[in-house]
């Protein structure tokens, strides 16, 4: 029992990562129905600027900032130079462009700044807490990832339920031509749907850093967890997106725990094909009929 | 959109198509073989992983290019193949029968099988998705594949892979080989060996006992596991590396730790003459692996050919191009997309079961998603829909890395830079392939020859 909860508070944290990618993915697929497979590339780039600028300067919070920013940033420039032009092709070049753009952002990096995982300095102590006679498997930088998750989240759903902003990159998700039709300027909704996915997948990155290492290719395991936990969400929910996120690293922590951490991919992978064969628009997503 | 169906081309009589694919695949196949023995080894190992890569990359010209379905789990299909390959040539010794490695032939029957049974059960899965919930299941499995390694270390051997005894013939070819080799190759880059000694009979009788009962170099092993377990798209040249340390393994005069296996008397008996030895030079490992690698590409390659040319390339064509159209003229799509999993599958078990031959090796590292992704870049950079794009595909992912290592070289450009090149160079190429020329290289070309004869159609048909 002691080992279950420890293996479930553990898990809250590359919950709470993985909950940020598959938000990305999410805000990126309201705004332009397709998945960006490039999103755990974008955020490994950002991540290592925010590294350069930790380095360079000791500051987290900065190094957060540069990413943050960095994120909007690359956002848009993926938007235009390839989802915009791509968009109205067919969806097999879409995906396929995505990930072109994931393998030259890897190579991209790996050339700036070499192949060699690199660590990144927490913020505040990584150690378990001791509390009530006992080590937690809970330390501040947990504390921390959750409460930036939190801020996070919190900031999104304020921008999509109270401000006009919020209200037209919905309606555009919906409709985009009745949202054209009622004075909405969808295509800048939709760069700004790119951007803020850019930026959240950034935060993500910056905050799983520490607790694993950093190389170009070591966000491709949670490219799956989030396209899982996006997918049992539904895809264009955002609570379901948070919610299974949180979960599937709960259950990522509790396999790994009970068996091997190797078995992870494999769990992410039976998750995915339940959800495919059960409940293919996912759990908070709505069915929406063929069109012909 | 070639929606129109050419009435002529219904009423051919495909009995003459198979003759006339027949016919072509032959002469290619003699050409590569008559490359191969004439090219130097080292071009033999390029030529290997060119024929592997373009096994592969036929089931991926059906998969994504005729059925539309984007998959990334054809790396991990193939490593079903490469191990299935390994665990049933290591376990199911057969004693040669005219001096051909029957069990290389076994096992790749069983390879084989083995990428239908689980294309099967993948493909049923996949049938049922589209777009990008395939992609990111097939994600899932390129990843997911490679870790269950781990899961059975005892058998498949975890990270570190299985080193395999590649099964190679023993008589006809090799003592061709030898006998070619006495003349071609330099007697100076193998010193102590008599070039001059013809092949004999007897040396054959010992070979077939320390041939397949050699133990695993242990000296090969962490070295091909370094290689193999960087994670990027593989480079011919470590290939290469790997191929110079199983020739090693595969010397019983050489390697020390094979030696125990022989029996003195034996060899004493066999080979009084030191005869053994030419034999070790003569038989060039990389040239038996192209000329298999060319074999099973050249069977696939007519199989594909007859399959997209015929009945089923149309049903495939017809399902993507519009499922529901399909399914009013009494087409399902769901089978049609299973059976393209399942053909594709089988391509990828076979060149599995090739790149285990090549590397002498089979690992996580070897089959991980650069694998998937390399596959991916080719096809559609070769051209999506087309056999020969395959081919333009697997020659470009081979080609790529040479032609920047030769560039880097004489610019004295740093490692980090010069190893991610080709990576970045796919990518881009990747990105500006599908917004300016969707059909890739074939795609392209085909479309300005319609448009000089005044005839237009899609890219992709």
């Amino acid at each position: 029992m002691t080992n279950f909860i420890d293996y479930l508070l553990g898990g809250f944290s590359s919950g709470a990562v993985i909950a940020l990618m598959a938000l990305a993915l999410v805000l990126v697929w309201r705004s332009t129905r397709m998945v960006n497979f490039a999103q755990v590339g974008q955020a490994m780039f950002t991540t290592y600027i925010a590294l350069t600028v930790l380095q360079s300067t000791g500051n987290w919070l900065l190094a957060l900032v540069a990413a943050f920013g960095a994120g909007l940033v690359l956002g848009v420039i993926v938007f235009f130079l390839v989802i915009r032009p791509v968009k109205n092709s067919d969806t097999t070049g879409a995906i396929i462009a995505t990930f072109g753009v994931l393998i030259a952002l890897q190579a991209a990096a790996g050339m700036i700044w070499g192949g060699d995982p690199e660590g990144f300095i927490p913020p505040v102590s990584n150690a378990g807490l001791e509390f009530a006679g006992r080590i937690w498997p809970v330390s501040w930088y947990d504390i921390l990832v959750w409460s930036v998750t939190a801020v996070l989240v919190v900031g999104l759903t304020l921008l999509f339920t109270r401000t006009s902003l919020g209200l037209s990159m919905r309606a555009s998700a919906f409709n985009p031509e009745v949202a054209r039709l009622s004075g909405v300027r969808v295509n800048r909704m939709l760069i700004t749907g790119w951007a803020i996915a850019g930026a959240t997948g950034a935060v993500g990155g910056v905050l799983i850093a520490p607790v694993s290492t950093i190389s170009p290719n070591s966000f491709d395991i949670l490219l799956v967890f989030a396209f899982t936990a996006a997918v049992i969400g539904g895809l264009d929910s955002l609570i379901g997106a948070v919610t299974f996120g949180i979960g599937t690293g709960l259950v990522i922590s509790l396999v790994s725990g009970y068996t091997d951490a190797s078995n992870a991919p494999v769990v992410a992978l039976v998750l995915l094909a339940l959800n495919l064969l059960l409940k293919p628009d996912g759990v908070f997503g709505h069915h929406t009929a063929r069109s012909v | 959109m070639n929606t129109v169906i050419k009435v002529k081309n219904l009423r051919t009589f495909s009995g003459n198509r198979i003759v006339w694919h027949a016919v072509i695949v032959g002469v290619v196949w003699l050409l590569l073989l008559l490359l191969n023995n004439n090219i130097d080894p080292l071009y033999s190992s390029y030529l290997a992983l060119v024929a592997m890569y373009a096994t592969a990359m036929f089931g991926m010209t059906i998969l994504v290019g005729l059925s539309g379905q984007v998959s990334l789990g054809n790396g991990a299909l193939m490593a079903v193949g490469g191990y299935v390959f390994a665990l049933t040539s290591m376990n199911w010794q057969t004693v040669p029968i005219f001096g051909w490695p029957w069990n290389a032939v076994w096992s790749m029957v069983f390879a084989g099988l083995g990428g239908i049974l689980i294309g099967g059960v993948v493909g049923g899965l996949a049938a049922r998705l589209k777009g990008p919930y395939l992609a990111g299941l097939t994600l899932g499995l390129a990843v997911g594949v490679p870790a269950i390694t781990n899961r059975f270390p005892s058998l498949l051997g975890g990270e570190n892979g299985l080193m395999l005894t590649v099964p190679y013939p023993q008589g006809g070819y090799a003592a061709a080989a030898a006998a070619e080799a006495t003349d071609t190759i330099d007697p100076t880059a193998e010193p102590g060996l008599d070039p001059t000694a013809a092949p004999g009979e007897d040396q054959y009788a010992e070979l077939d006992l320390s041939g397949f009962d050699q133990g695993i170099d242990p000296n090969a092993a962490p070295s091909a596991e370094d290689m193999l377990t960087e994670g990027d798209l593989l480079t011919a040249e470590d290939l290469t590396n790997g191929n110079d340390l199983t020739l090693e393994s595969t010397d019983p005069a050489v390697d020390p730790s094979i030696e125990p296996s022989i029996d003195p008397s034996i060899d004493e008996a066999a080979d009084p003459t030191g005869i053994t030895d030419s034999f070790d030079v003569g038989f060039i490992l990389e040239r038996w692996q192209a000329s298999m690698a060319i074999a099973v590409a050249c069977l696939v390659a007519f199989a594909a050919m007859n399959l997209i040319r015929g009945h089923q390339g149309r049903v495939w064509k017809a399902v993507r191009d519009d499922p529901i159209a399909a399914a009013v003229v009494g087409i399902s799509p769901a089978s049609s997309k299973v059976s393209a999993f399942v053909v594709s599958s089988l391509f990828a078990a076979l060149a599995g079961a090739v790149f285990a031959q090549i590397l002498s090796f089979v690992g996580p590292g070897a089959f991980g998603l650069g694998l998937s992704l390399s596959l991916l870049v080719g096809i559609v950079l070769g051209g999506r829909a087309s056999l020969l794009g395959a081919i333009l595909g697997a020659l470009i992912i081979v080609w790529l890395p040479e032609l920047v290592d030769g560039l880097a070289g004489n610019r004295g450009w740093p490692e980090q830079i010069t190893n991610n090149a080709p990576n970045l160079l796919y990518g881009l190429l990747v990105v500006a392939v599908v917004l300016a020329a969707p059909g890739g290289i074939t795609g392209t070309v085909r479309s300005w020859v319609d448009k000089s004869r005044g005839k237009s159609r899609s890219p992709l048909s």
